[in-house]
Order: structure tokens, then sequence, then C-alpha cells
């Protein structure tokens, strides 16, 4: 469980206002933070990253505190476990693929299994400059997550990129969530994200949230579902197709049995 | 007043005037380099006033910095008697006390374009270096650093050129020991002022054709550079 309680003084499209945001995000959820620009979605991602101080607040993740302004305690971003990837990537120009995924995690096991999760195999001897706007997110992608992080954090991962690149990356994003359950919270303008991605989403007006909304998943196929447990371990529904399996911590799976037919998000 | 040239002491006091500029460049380089990318990602409150101090010397006239470097320097100072009592170094008047005084006069001319280059480049970069959980020095030093090449290069150039470029400081700290302190622009004003003008015609084209052909290197190897 991430505990979220965060005040900050900052500009807003609207004007000179106070961030202040208080959120609770269970283990593994994918949470879209949406709202028009300028309303505070990005600050709250970079208040979570250690990457901006508030004002006052806390934040305690599975337990650990990472903020606490009373205690005067605040984590560094480098003790915090997270993976940020940022709208314009942040790779390192001076490095291929490969280093830079290495950068985070020399020696990590998780490196090649990564690299093939996301397609860049090909790749990775490449610079940056060499890859299209899609391939150097996929690398943001693996990079935040080589160091297995508690928390990832998306700020608008596919704003740049075209429809067709969006759409893969959405489903490679929505694949590593699935096979490995990271909390997630994940900053969009786009309604397709929130459709295809979030468990919840929540809306941000004016530095404060306006709404905090379950995703309704609709039926859209007639995929049925053949087996559905829960894992007490990872504290998730696993979920197996003829075609697929896959892990939610949504909550909305318990209404679900065997033979119902398999609801998309739509 | 026509006066054959005598090449043996230009040949002296050039290479004393690039060994001097060469090892300072080098020296600052060293701490130039780590100040730089200090300076560059620091929040540290007095940091507005460590680069005041590191810019006085292009502010202050160059014998205001050799007068007080040269009371700092003398035997007579706490300074220098603890140096001359416990390591037995004199500075002023010395070959060590240029390199020194040079130190300290060309620090802008390399920390300037280096911390530039560095606040130039997204802090994306090293933010997200920091939620890698990587540190600040490897930041600057793995991520940072390889991508500003062009401006480390403008400051070694800069410091190289500014330190045979020295006059005032050289003459106040220095004096005029040929193949101790004798360096170029001096040996130009001594010759000017004996009135040997082909000797000193020699120093300053000679100096001319190697700053020319310094900056050509640089705007050569400045193109070729890439991340």
């Amino acid at each position: 469980m991430i505990d979220v309680q965060l005040t900050y003084p900052r500009l807003f499209s609207e004007g000179a206002g106070m961030l202040a945001i208080k959120l609770q995000v269970p283990e593994k959820q994918l949470v879209a933070v949406v709202g028009a620009s300028g309303s505070g979605k990005t600050t709250l991602l970079r208040l979570l990253a250690g990457l901006e101080k508030p004002q006052s607040g806390a934040i305690t993740v599975q337990g650990q505190t990472w903020l606490d302004t009373a205690a005067r305690i605040s984590l560094p971003p480098q003790k915090r476990s997270i993976g940020f990837v940022f709208q314009d990537s942040a790779l390192f120009p001076n490095m291929t693929v490969l280093e830079n995924i290495r950068f985070a995690a020399a020696g990590s096991p998780l490196i090649s299994s990564l690299i093939e999760s996301v397609g860049l195999q090909p790749f990775i001897h490449q610079k940056p400059d060499k890859l299209s706007g899609g391939q150097r997110q996929r690398v943001a992608l693996a990079r935040a997550l080589v160091r297995r992080p508690q928390v990832l954090l998306l700020d608008e991962p596919f704003a740049a990129l075209d429809e067709s690149s969006g759409a893969e990356l959405r489903q490679t994003l929505l694949h590593l969530h699935q096979a490995w359950g990271t909390t997630t919270l994940l900053v969009s303008h786009h309604a397709d994200d929130v459709r295809t991605l979030a468990d919840r989403v929540i809306r941000l007006e004016y530095g404060k949230i306006i709404s905090d909304v379950p995703v309704p998943l609709k039926t859209a196929s007639q995929e049925i579902i053949r087996t559905l447990t829960f894992d007490h371990d990872t504290q998730t529904w696993v979920i197996g197709t003829d075609t697929t399996l896959l892990r939610s911590s949504n909550p909305v799976w318990g209404q679900y049995k065997p033979g119902d037919v398999f609801p998309l998000p739509a | 007043m026509h006066t054959p040239i005598d090449w043996e002491p230009i040949r002296v006091t050039f290479w004393l005037t690039l060994r001097l500029a060469g090892i300072t460049t080098l020296l600052l380089l060293l701490t130039g380099i780590p100040l730089a990318g200090w300076l560059a990602i620091s929040r540290f409150r007095l940091k507005p006033a460590i680069e005041a101090l590191i810019s006085l010397p292009i502010v202050l006239p160059p014998s205001v910095v050799g007068f007080y470097l040269l009371l700092a320097f003398s035997p007579t100072s706490a300074f220098g008697n603890w140096l001359l009592q416990t390591f037995d170094i004199q500075l002023v008047f010395s070959f060590n006390g240029l390199v020194i005084a040079s130190l300290l006069y060309s620090l802008p001319f390399m920390v300037h374009p280096i911390q530039a280059g560095l606040e130039n480049l997204p802090v994306s970069w090293r933010e997200a270096a920091y939620t890698l959980g990587q540190s600040p020095v490897k930041t600057v030093w793995k991520v940072l650093l390889p991508n500003c090449k062009p401006a480390i290069l403008t400051g070694v150039v800069l410091s190289f050129a500014h330190t045979i470029g020295e006059f005032g400081l050289v003459l106040m700290i220095g004096g005029n020991l040929p193949g101790q302190t004798r360096v170029a622009s001096i040996a130009i004003y001594d010759e000017v002022e004996q009135l040997h003008f082909e000797t000193a015609h020699a120093y300053a084209g000679l100096l001319l054709g190697l700053s020319f052909a310094i900056l050509v290197l640089v705007y050569s190897i400045n193109k070729r550079v890439t991340i």
C-alpha cells in the first residue's frame, strides 16, 4: 500500500495555489492520473519520486517511510524504490540501449528478459538517437523496471508518440504490469491509456483530487474465463482464458467465476 | 637599431611558456571538472559566494591578484614562511609560484565553460540517473560530463591560451628570470624596452602563429566531437 498525504504550493494553470493530495494506492494497482495541463499531475509524480520537496506531508510505501516532514525524514530519489519514465525518455545519449539499462542495475539477471519483453533485442547496441520515439520509451520503461521498483511512475510516456507506437507501448506496459504487478501511477492526457491500462482513475484539478473512480470493465469479447484464482502471496487475481493468462489487483475480478465471459477494458 | 636574433633564449622562453600553460591546464582540468560538476548540481546556500570568488580574476586587474599573491607567497607572510619552513618551498620568483598563481588566475576560464555546458544539459538526464539509484558523483561522471565534451574542450583551450597570454600576474609573482620565470609575454615587453624589435617580432610572431594554430585545431576538433 502506498499512503500519500502532501501539500505543496505551486503555480497552476488557474494561478498560484496549493497542491493538496491525499491518496492511498493498493499494491499492484495501476492508477491513471488525469487532468488538464497545469493541474499538478506531474508535480505529484515528482513529489513521490523525491525530485521536489513538499511543504508538508508524508509518504509511506509498504510500511517504509519515504517522507515525513514532521519527523524531518525525506529520502532522496536514490533511496526510494522507484522507476520513473519521463516524457522525453531521458535516455543518456552517450550510452547504447544496453548500457542505459545496465547503468540502472549492472549485472541484473533481469536485463535480458526485460529487453526481450520490450522487443529491443535487435537494437541493444544502438545509441538512443538511432531509435524511434516509441523504441526510446520502451528502453526507458525497461530501464525504469530493471531494479524491480516498488512504484513505477510514468509521466505522459505516450505523449510524443504517434498512434501505432503509442498502442504498441501500451501493450508492452500492460504485459509488463500483468507479469510483474508493479504498483504504477500513470500521468496521461489520453483516454486510450485510461481505458486500456488503468484499474482506477483519479482526476486532478487545481492541485486537488476531484474524482477517484475504479475503471469499469466492460464486456467486449466473447472470450471465456477458464481459470480464476486469487494468489494470496502476491495479492492478485490470476485469470486464464484460451489465449491469455493475466494477473490483476482489480477487486472487480471477485465478481467473476470460470465460465463467465472475459471482460475487456473498453 | 639592428640586432641579430639569438634563437636560444627564444627557444628556452617558449618551452617555459608552454610548460607553464600545459601544467596549469592539466591541473585545472583535474580541479576544474569536479568543481564545475559540483557547482552545476549543488544547491548549497553559499554557492553564489563561491562562484563570485572563482570569477574574481576575470574582473580584477592582474596586478591586484598578483599583489595579494605576492604578499601571501612572501617568506615574511605566515603562509609563505610556513611553506619555507615546512617544505623548503619558496613560491616568489619561482616556476612553482607561477603555476599556482596561474591556477588561480585561469580557474574561471576552465570552470565557467564546463559549468555552463553541464547546466545546459536536460535536467531530466540528471533526475533519471537519481531515480535509477545513482549518486550525484556517478551521474556527473558517467552521464553529464561525457555529454559536454565540447564545453570541456573550450575550457581547456581558454585556460591554455589565457595562461600563455598572462603578463601582469607573471611579472608580479615571477619577475623576469630567464629559464625560470621569463615567459613569452614578458620577453616581448623586455625586448621592446631594449629596442630589440626583431627579437620582439620573433616572439610576437610565434605567439600569434601558435594561438592561431590552437584555435584552428579546436574548431576542427569541436566539429568532429560527437556524443
